[in-house]
């Protein structure tokens, strides 16, 4: 009996301690980032076009929103669609559903630097598209293309069989079920899947120095070399003469991923609310 | 609640006594502490000269050795390396003077202080150029923004935040050009180059000058391949690549030894920066004997 | 119509399902087919089994070991630290915490997943080098950090899915709320806790800018937990810019060789998960 205690009292101290622990890091990276960022945030940042003097993060900005959401554009519909096909129309254990599976798999756990390399020699050069917005989108669609359909996935098969039936019952067809009733009730969680897809491509710098190019520009076509916030940041802290300027683009990308997040999780719960 | 409450506090107590000890950089200067050697990586332009000019090369017929020692920390990244040192009392590192600020220390090598007048007269001895390569052909625009460059207006600008190859130059007359240029190769040189950009296109708001970031090797293969109109360079020309590009020396900029604020070292000799990164001198306390 | 409507879209879903096979088959054609004649050129031996790396040398020497050693060292410290910790936050999240803090929890770890690998670069040359240097020791706190919110997000899931009465009944059998927890939850989420930890190796081994910021890059084999090392992708990023040639090839080896860990690392673990599952 005091075994039991004692091991109650551990693991509770142990499992508040590591959710505290996770908390405290992000706080202290948080207020690191922000002590050493905000004080060097000025109007300037944000000019126009980006020239020496003031760093303007602001071609970086209206990249990373683009490159967001082109990769979402190519990668979200793609994702959906084989979730649907893996969930509803597979047949359960077929050789080719568990190779769709094995590759996901496989390309969920491919580092960025590999994509960088991938998108470098397929993208860029054998199909010539040079440094440019539409390589980096493709490279990163590719990237985030398991996020999307491994949460979609997840949220289909957590629709009760019930609803399914009950369309069924009612004498909805197969896609009119999917689409009408079975999707709906899986949105929450392939928003999910979304954010941690816009997470990666806001933050990836890796993949995209090789396939999207360093020019601080705003892009005037998707054949144009664009810089990302984080490619931005990477490129100014390379010289080591715009340090401050690089912590205050820190900021400014956290704000982004906050907003970003917030903005999915407002989404989110209207939907469950309906 | 309340677990959680102590938690944090406990959390934030740990972070800011680990802020502490990092923020302190006090205490006596061990000098049998070992010398954090920082390098750049091989390949970089500012390696490229750093090792040539302390004799840390060895090249001769089919033979190329780099005698950085392998535990030499390397960064890619002024940046890095000068976080490094300036979070390190044993650290030591080399970084372009363009570069510098005063988180650090710089040393005087062979007892000449690294500055401007120095390097142009040539009694600071570490230095290199900063060169672009173009094609022969290269189209009119091309040569027009290299007039510019080359001129009293455009050594102006480089004398800012680097060293003019010399102050007595043309005066450099506008074409009202309209174009556009792809400047692409050494990160070392982009920033002038930016500098330069915006300089011109103030004349000539007609011309449209992108500049890539990458390094001086793939900056030239660039203008090889003709993806590009000006390679930007920050070490010689190999021979291969002075057979297809034209170089022309635009800046010169110093290579300057860093240390921590901490470090009561003041200046080295060549030989002693070159025994450093080859890994005969170990420790700090090496130096005064 | 209806009926055509159905096949249409049946067949859209079916080749959408075939593009992640593609896209692998497309990785795997173009990284080999650039990396592999360089291998044969150094000759795999002295290419997996050299500890040399000094490819603008002449001669040149074209060894990674160093850098897979290195990355499974790195990894390897990332796992210990970020697993068990990211285990624990997550059975916090789904089981224990009271859901006025859960408000709080989620988008802050939804933040932490946000945080760009540069951000965590310039914390970690800030914070965590000034204290451990720059070493295998740095960049697995590092790393250990920036797997926690992918551990955290999968294993959390897991944990939700197990349905509710396995953990009443082990209350009811008198079990107090952690040991049900631990030992009849935890157990029951077991498959996505281990995709968990896949997933969580693949972010670390395959993370490179953070890393390159904290771990040295000497390429030589590890001499000590407080010195530095290379890794894979830190070969590959540092040097991928100024290679041609071999070297160039060389370092899409590098790639080839991560990709093959990969490889190895996902297979083996759906084995595993398909073993126990039968």
């Amino acid at each position: 009996m005091k075994n039991q205690k004692n091991f109650e009292r551990i693991m509770g101290i142990l499992t508040w301690g590591a959710a505290a622990l996770t908390l405290g890091v992000l706080a202290f990276i948080i207020g690191f980032i922000l002590f050493k960022g905000v004080p060097h945030l000025k109007p300037s940042l944000i000019a126009f076009s980006y020239n020496s003097e003031n760093v303007s993060l602001m071609p970086g900005l209206i990249s990373t929103i683009l490159m967001t959401l082109l990769s979402l554009a190519i990668s979200v519909p793609v994702g959906v669609f084989a979730a649907i096909y893996l969930t509803e129309y597979a047949k359960r254990g077929s050789k080719l559903v568990s190779l769709v599976r094995l590759t996901t798999e496989t390309l969920s756990g491919i580092p960025s630097i590999i994509y960088g390399l991938f998108g470098l020699l397929f993208f860029v050069t054998y199909l010539g598209w040079g440094f440019s917005l539409l390589a980096g989108a493709f490279t990163l669609s590719i990237m985030i293309l398991p996020l999307i359909m491994r949460s979609c996935e997840e949220a289909i098969h957590s629709v009760p069989d019930v609803l399914r039936e009950g369309a069924f019952g009612l004498g909805a067809g197969k896609l009119r079920t999917i689409l009408k009733i079975v999707l709906p009730s899986a949105l929450p969680g392939i928003f999910a899947g979304i954010i941690l897809a816009i997470g990666r491509i806001v933050g990836e710098t890796a993949a995209l120095i090789y396939t999207a190019g360093t020019v601080a520009q705003i892009p005037k076509s998707p054949l144009s070399s664009v810089r990302t916030l984080s490619v931005h940041m990477y490129a100014l802290s390379g010289e080591g003469l715009h340090t401050n300027e690089s912590y205050a683009t820190a900021v400014v990308l956290l704000l982004v991923v906050v907003a970003i997040n917030t903005l999915s999780a407002k989404i989110v719960k209207s939907i469950g609310v309906k | 609640m309340k677990k959680i409450i102590i938690s944090l506090l406990f959390i934030v107590l740990i972070a800011s006594t680990l802020l502490g000890c990092g923020a302190k950089n006090q205490g006596a200067f061990d000098l049998e502490k070992e010398i954090i050697v920082v390098s750049r990586e091989e390949g970089s332009g500012t390696r490229g000269a750093f090792v040539e000019l302390f004799a840390i090369l060895i090249k001769g017929d089919g033979i190329r050795k780099d005698l950085t020692t392998k535990e030499a920390i390397i960064s890619k990244q002024t940046d890095v390396v000068m976080q490094i040192i300036s979070s390190n009392k044993y650290a030591l590192g080399y970084i372009s003077l363009g570069s510098l600020n005063d988180g650090v220390k710089v040393l005087a090598i062979e007892g000449i202080e690294p500055r401007t007048e120095n390097v142009m007269n040539g009694s600071y001895p570490i230095s290199r150029p900063f060169i672009i390569a173009t094609k022969s052909d290269t189209s009119k625009l091309t040569k027009d923004f290299i007039s510019f460059i080359m001129s009293k207006q455009g050594q102006g600008v480089i004398a800012k935040s680097y060293i003019a190859i010399s102050d007595d130059f043309q005066n450099y007359s506008t074409v009202k050009a309209s174009g556009r240029i792809v400047v692409a190769g050494s990160t070392s040189v982009a920033p002038i180059m930016e500098k330069l950009k915006e300089a011109y296109m103030q004349i000539n708001p007609g011309v449209v000058i992108e500049i890539q970031q990458s390094d001086s090797s793939s900056g030239m293969q660039g203008v090889i391949d003709g993806n590009s109109d000006i390679a930007m360079v920050s070490r010689e020309l190999a021979k291969s690549e002075r057979e297809k590009l034209t170089p022309i020396k635009i800046a010169l900029d110093g290579i300057v030894l860093i240390a921590n604020k901490h470090n009561p070292v003041v200046g080295l000799t060549r030989e002693q920066v070159g025994d450093i990164y080859t890994g005969k001198i170990l420790t700090w306390g090496q130096i005064n004997e | 119509m209806n009926k055509s409507k159905e096949k249409f879209m049946a067949a859209v879903f079916f080749a959408s399902a075939l593009i992640s096979i593609l896209a692998v088959g497309l990785i795997c054609v173009f990284l080999f087919v650039n990396g592999i004649p360089a291998l044969f050129k150094i000759g795999t031996l002295e290419f997996l089994g050299g500890s040399q790396w000094s490819p603008m040398d002449q001669p040149a020497y074209y060894g990674i070991l160093p850098m897979i050693v290195g990355s499974l060292y790195v990894t390897a410290g990332a796992i210990i630290l970020g697993v068990p910790i990211g285990v624990l936050s997550s059975i916090f999240m789904a089981w224990i915490c009271p859901p006025r803090l859960y408000k709080w929890i989620k988008p802050a770890v939804d933040l932490l997943a946000g945080i760009p690998s540069v951000v965590y670069g310039f914390f970690g040359i800030a914070i965590i080098v000034p204290l451990t240097g720059n070493s295998i020791v740095s960049a697995s706190i590092l790393l250990g950090i920036m797997i926690l919110p992918t551990v955290i997000s999968i294993a959390e899931s897991a944990l939700r899915a197990t349905p509710r009465q396995y953990y009443e009944g082990a209350l009811a059998l008198g079990a107090g709320p952690y040991r049900s927890l631990f030992y009849v939850v935890l157990p029951a989420a077991k498959n996505g806790i281990l995709a968990a930890v896949v997933l969580g190796i693949g972010r670390a081994i395959g993370e490179t800018m953070a890393v390159i910021m904290v771990a040295g890059n000497q390429a030589r084999m590890p001499v000590s937990l407080f010195k530095g090392v290379r890794t894979l992708t830190a070969n590959i990023v540092i040097e991928m810019g100024y290679a041609a040639d071999l070297h160039r090839g060389a370092l899409i080896a590098t790639g080839v060789v991560l990709f093959v860990f990969i490889l190895i690392i996902n297979i083996s673990f759906s084995a595993l998960v398909r073993k126990d599952r039968g």
